[in-house]
């Protein structure tokens, strides 16, 4: 039976392609949704760090 | 801790592939593409156990309505939906320089094919339903009635005639393979095993993520 090596190649080169690029999706959208979930948290303290501001400002005309 | 199991991942992978081409010796009948058995094999029951996990984290979800649950349930379903399409790619792989096909009508490969369908259906029916637990209730369900394809998938080579082997390690009675053979696919069992666990632990994470963001 011959050896078939390209056969092989192709399955373990197969399977690395589906798994490291299923891998970086998971890194991926961990990062974005931890980056989302600061800029969440960021922005549910500004309107307190700038309510002094807010009332220094006065009335409008 | 997800560090430490990426480690151990990679060491295992690792480990797999030296045993795999290292250390196993050429298969006497099929050659060297019998190594393709390192991967699809381990494939294979990396499906089966991530199915199982959905079958228990949807018991579970309709008994409490835990939101964990769900969510292990719809990560264990993701990865394993991954793993059996990797399990047909390179059993196809194999079967044309063995078989002389890439794909036959066989009791194995349709039944196979059927469960691959059945999860992506549950996947595809989680991401149609815009209530999150009208949509969580219909996967569990889903995911219970879909898991009666494992056993039909397992058995199916000793109920039928079929052109697909009968099971090497997981049959009644002594494995019809060298101890060498055996150890390398154990090892690669290993490895498989913590990667589906390395994977189902960062996807749970991200759909919670997912989950924090919508709320």
């Amino acid at each position: 039976m011959p050896d078939n090596w390209a056969f092989v190649l192709a399955a373990y080169g197969l399977a690395v392609v589906v798994l490291v690029t299923y891998w970086r999706f998971l890194v991926r959208r961990e990062h974005e949704l931890q980056d989302a979930g600061v800029m969440r948290q960021q922005l549910r303290h500004e309107p307190d760090a700038s309510a002094p501001h807010a009332t220094q400002r006065g009335p409008l005309p | 801790m997800k560090r430490l199991l990426g480690f151990l991942t990679v060491l295992g992978l690792a480990a797999g592939l030296v045993m795999g081409f290292g250390v196993a010796p050429r298969e006497a009948t099929q050659g060297n593409v019998q190594r393709i058995m390192y991967l699809h094999v381990p494939s294979v029951w990396v499906g089966y156990l991530a199915f199982v996990v959905v079958l228990v984290a949807s018991i579970v979800y309709l008994a409490r309505r835990s939101e964990a649950a769900d969510r292990l349930a719809h990560a264990s379903a993701e990865v394993g939906v991954l793993f059996t399409g990797l399990t047909i790619a390179t059993g196809s792989i194999w079967g044309k320089p063995t078989w002389g096909t890439w794909w036959t009508w066989d009791a194995r490969l349709t039944s196979v094919s059927i469960l691959f369908v059945m999860y992506l259906g549950y996947l595809l029916l989680r991401g149609m339903i815009d209530d999150r637990e009208r949509g969580a209730r219909f996967a569990a369900v889903l995911g219970i009635v879909a898991a009666f394809n494992i056993p039909l998938v397992h058995f199916s080579v000793l109920w039928w005639r079929t052109l697909h082997q009968p099971p090497t390690l997981m049959a009644p009675g002594p494995a019809p393979v060298p101890g060498i053979i055996k150890a390398a696919l154990y090892v690669n069992f290993v490895a498989f095993t913590l990667l589906y666990g390395y994977f189902l632990t960062r996807r749970v994470r991200v759909l919670r993520l997912e989950a924090e963001a919508e709320a």
